[in-house]
């Protein structure tokens, strides 16, 4: 069993931190994880990538060409990796989600505990289900943080999510 | 003006730096006779910025290749743009030499006093008690006055000098002047005191205020 | 226990177990994390004005019988050859980790596999030093504590030579039992009962070349406690991949799932590149029923190079070559590779 999964997002949305959280969640679960964020020379300001693979056994090469799933959370950063979007992948994009966000008064802000919380739907349907260990790594993080009351609301919107949307190719 | 979309860091020192030499080369018509040569560093990513020829050359050797450049093309306004970091520490036995001898290149310096590209390590200019990653505990090293200890070798007609990237009236000022020298035959060095709000960690006031610390300690103003 | 480890982190740990006192530094790209976590460790540091003054500090601590080390990448990596080579004329036992990065000159800051030139040959030596390619993080691990154990017993320099992608792998390690491993103390190579005398230059060829027979004599010798390889499934074996580093554990998965389908291949991954594990490169190719070796690198051939020059002679194999300099290889690369051969 392998799960590679793609994160994306503009620098500063907190790409890193969901994919910290979600590395941490799957190694408290005794699952094999592996983790390499993309860097380079446009690191600053541009796109964020996240590079996350889950599997049962040992993890050898940390980078993937074609992702399980796949989170764009940014008009930019989905044309950045318009290339890794492959026959099957699942795709979750925020702007599918728009209106959802809206309506609860999410800030921008916080949308990567949102969407922490759908992905956690997403794995569990893949049979990988994390979404206490992520709440438990999320709150180890950020609980002491001034604003934990309100990314735990966030995180129980998206956990209850009745029916996550994702689109295949 | 601008050819392409700038890579450089919100609130970046450099695009103000380009945008000031690039006026004066306008206004003077010599953007057809100047060649920017540039460091490895945050300076590389000026290499598509300015309607003028540019290149990339090495970390720390920028001022050798314009010099050979220089040697090779006497009619070119030769422009060597480098980071404190390139310009003073792993490139400062070249500048030093290229100073000493007089070669007519032009030195633009850009100091933000931290390794800006490889996460704002310390560089000669890093201030006093300043915490980086390379200085958890403060800075404890003595800030390099480059363009000081260079006017004490370099010949009398040669122009160094230090200026601000908060004051647009003296960068184009020095920058004129930097020019002239190198048509005069001379060397030229012009430092630039400069921001770096995403290594430096600071917003709005607190990078200007940045700024106003580094100017008490680099003076700004010809250094003769 | 396992823990979740970054692979700068590794290497740190690794150097803080080894009992290495110092590092002198230069930041560049992948390996500034090892800086600045060293920096934060309370142990001597120093970044210096470049990175051949970063290796003849190594040099000068090491001959006042310290353990140090640096860190480099690419155009670090040049310059650091300068002082390397000081190392191998005199034998000592500093330790440089190179984090490979795209080349030539400034390139990528990223990853490749295209210096192992510079690592096994650089400077104007013979390539008597010791150069390590790890293929997981704990292998890392090992092969920085071993760096720094087989550079003081023997006397040669020694180079960990691991990629950007590694040092920025974050993943469950088990460093338990590895933690456990003896120190080769450092001792002085200025003994305190002796005044020494040290030259690097020699007045005439006959002196150089005298020094150098006996170095390498000596380096010949201790190869066989050094040399190490991997050999998975090449009993019988009809395409045998060569891959070493990162690219090597791909080559291995990609192995096991060709097995899978009875495709009859096999791997043999060098661990050491200097001294390279000839010995059982030699046994693997020459066995009759070999059809292909490939060899498979992030680069345009630097380690097929290395291989033909270490292949006895008469043992003849048809090579192929998978070569993506700069660019990292997935195990679907390499499987589909395979098949394509049809044999």
């Amino acid at each position: 069993m392998l799960i590679k999964l793609l994160i994306a997002g503009d620098g500063g949305q907190g790409i890193q931190t969901m994919a910290d959280v979600i590395s941490q969640a799957a190694f408290m679960k005794d699952f094999f994880v592996s983790y390499i964020p993309n860097y380079g020379l446009e690191q600053r300001g541009g796109s964020s990538l996240a590079f996350i693979q889950i599997s049962d056994r040992d993890v050898v090469y940390p980078k993937f060409s074609n992702p399980d799933i796949l989170v764009v959370m940014s008009d930019d950063s989905r044309k950045r990796v318009s290339g890794y979007e492959h026959k099957s992948v699942k795709v979750i994009d925020i702007k599918d989600y728009l209106g959802i966000l809206e309506k609860n008064s999410i800030e921008s802000t916080s949308y990567n505990i949102f969407f922490l919380g759908v992905l956690a739907k997403v794995l569990g349907n893949n049979q990988i289900k994390l979404d206490e260990e992520i709440f438990v790594a999320l709150e180890k993080k950020l609980g002491k943080k001034p604003n934990w009351e309100e990314n735990k609301r966030i995180w129980d919107i998206s956990t209850e999510l009745k029916n996550e949307k994702t689109h295949s190719n | 003006m601008v050819e392409n979309l700038a890579k450089f860091c919100p609130g970046c020192g450099h695009p103000i730096v380009l945008m000031m030499l690039h006026r004066v080369l306008k206004q003077n018509n010599l953007e057809a006779q100047t060649v920017l040569g540039l460091d490895i560093g945050c300076s590389l990513l000026a290499w598509n910025y300015l309607p003028v020829n540019t290149f990339q050359t090495h970390h720390g050797r920028v001022v050798p290749t314009m010099v050979g450049f220089k040697r090779a093309r006497k009619n070119s306004l030769s422009v060597a743009y480098v980071g404190d970091g390139g310009a003073y520490a792993i490139g400062w036995q070249s500048l030093f030499h290229a100073a000493l001898r007089d070669e007519p290149i032009m030195v633009i310096v850009v100091n933000n006093t931290v390794y800006g590209m490889t996460g704002g390590q310390t560089a000669p200019t890093t201030l006093s008690g300043q915490i980086t990653p390379t200085s958890p505990c403060g800075f404890e090293g003595v800030s390099l006055h480059g363009p000081e200890i260079l006017r004490q070798v370099a010949n009398k007609n040669a122009y160094i000098a230090r200026t601000a990237v908060n004051d647009p009236k003296q960068m184009l000022d020095f920058i004129g002047e930097a020019i002239a020298a190198q048509q005069a035959g001379h060397f030229s060095l012009v430092e630039f005191l400069s921001f770096c709000p995403t290594n430096w960690r600071t917003a709005g006031m607190g990078t200007l205020k940045k700024l106003e610390e580094m100017r008490l300690v680099y003076p700004v103003g010809e250094i003769t | 226990m396992k823990k979740l480890m970054t692979g700068y982190e590794v290497v740190i740990q690794a150097a803080l177990d080894a009992d290495v006192e110092s590092m002198f530094g230069y930041p560049i790209t992948p390996t500034c994390e090892i800086l600045s976590g060293w920096a934060a460790s309370g142990k001597k540091y120093l970044q210096t004005e470049d990175e051949i003054a970063a290796g003849f500090g190594v040099c000068g601590a090491v001959l006042a019988g310290e353990k140090s080390f640096t860190v480099s990448s690419g155009p670090g990596h040049i310059l650091l050859q300068d002082s390397f080579s000081m190392a191998e004329a005199m034998r000592l036992p500093a330790v440089l980790v190179i984090g490979q990065r795209g080349g030539p000159s400034s390139g990528t800051v990223i990853y490749s596999q295209q210096e192992v030139m510079l690592a096994c040959f650089g400077g104007n030596g013979e390539g008597l030093r010791l150069v390590y390619s790890p293929a997981s993080l704990s292998e890392l691990y090992l092969l920085t504590r071993r760096a720094f154990n087989e550079a003081w017993k023997y006397r040669y320099p020694a180079v960990v030579l691991t990629d950007g992608y590694m040092l920025k792998t974050r993943q469950g390690v088990d460093l338990g039992k590895m933690e456990k491993m003896e120190n080769i103390p450092s001792t002085s190579l200025l003994p305190d009962n002796k005044v020494v005398h040290w030259p690097n230059i020699y007045t005439a060829e006959e002196e150089l070349n005298a020094v150098l027979e006996d170095n390498k004599k000596d380096y010949e010798k201790i190869s066989s406690e050094i040399e190490s390889c991997e050999k998975f499934g090449t009993d019988n074996a009809k395409v045998l991949l060569i891959a070493h580093g990162i690219v090597g554990a791909v080559a291995r998965m990609a192995v096991e799932e060709l097995q899978k389908k009875g495709v009859k291949v096999g791997l043999f991954r060098p661990i050491t590149l200097r001294p390279f594990p000839k010995k059982e490169l030699d046994k693997v190719c020459g066995w009759k029923g070999i059809k292909k070796a490939i060899v498979i690198e992030s680069s345009f051939g630097q380690l097929a190079r290395v291989v033909r020059d270490q292949l006895a002679p008469e043992i003849d194999v048809s090579f192929g070559y998978l070569q993506k300099p700069g660019l990292g290889i997935e195990v679907e690369e390499v499987v589909d590779f395979v098949k394509k051969l049809k044999i």
